[in-house]
């Protein structure tokens, strides 16, 4: 019984470790490839799912692109402060998607629309990532 | 959806997202000014710190020192010369 008390407090402190360690990654690691799939998922994904789904939306189906591009344009151009500027465009758009998806009644009708919050969150993740760089370059 | 509902939809959502993200800055800057805090007054940074501007004097000294040497050694090989010109001179008078 000692034993696997032991062995329990042992797992426990080990999934602790493991959670935190995600949480330095999740908060540090290098956000380009995911402001390059978030990028890609606004010029290419986002259009079309939303003109399927909600129907045509100027706001949504013509800005959203241009905003995917200009975020891709910046993140080549490894400008931190342009990238910071983008990537809270992109969060705008993936938060106007998951709003626009409540307002239509959508996004509580199968777990799949979920993913605009899923979206949003981790574009807001990118977004505080490269402000903490910003920030982290600017103090030394 | 109508034209109106969704302009008025993406006015909220740009001011909503815009009010997230200056409170979520202004957290960011707040931790980051803490952070710099504690390490101004870190010992070891101090000490770093201590030893940047040591290592800036020293390499300042250095180069100062490495100027002055080339200048001796200047000085050093025209006094040479000038010791060989005269000793061949005294040698010609000594013979005379």
């Amino acid at each position: 019984m000692e034993r696997l008390k032991i062995k329990a407090q042992e797992i426990k402190a080990e999934l602790i470790a493991r959670f935190k360690s995600l949480r330095v990654i999740w908060q540090y690691s290098d956000s380009q490839p995911t402001e390059i799939t978030l990028a890609a998922a606004l010029v290419i994904l986002y259009p079309i799912a939303t003109y399927l789904e909600i129907g045509f939306s100027p706001i949504m189906q013509v800005l959203a692109p241009i905003a995917g591009l200009y975020q891709l344009y910046c993140v080549s151009g490894k400008c931190l402060s342009c990238r910071v500027r983008a990537s809270w465009v992109t969060f705008s758009f993936y938060l106007l998607a998951a709003v626009m998806y409540l307002y239509c009644g959508l996004l509580f009708k199968g777990p799949s629309y979920w993913g605009w919050i899923l979206l949003s969150v981790s574009s807001f993740g990118s977004l505080k990532r490269i402000k903490k760089e910003e920030l982290h370059r600017k103090n030394g | 959806m109508d034209n109106n509902t969704q302009i008025i939809l993406a006015v909220v959502t740009l001011l909503g997202s815009a009010g997230i993200w200056k409170y979520a800055e202004a957290r960011l800057r707040v931790k980051a000014e803490l952070r710099k805090e504690e390490q101004s007054s870190n010992d070891t940074v101090l000490y770093r710190d201590d030893l940047k501007s040591r290592v800036e004097e020293m390499d300042k000294a250095l180069k100062e020192a490495h100027k002055e040497l080339l200048a001796l050694t200047e000085k050093v090989a025209k006094l040479e010369t000038e010791n060989s010109f005269l000793r061949r001179e005294i040698d010609i008078l000594k013979r005379n």
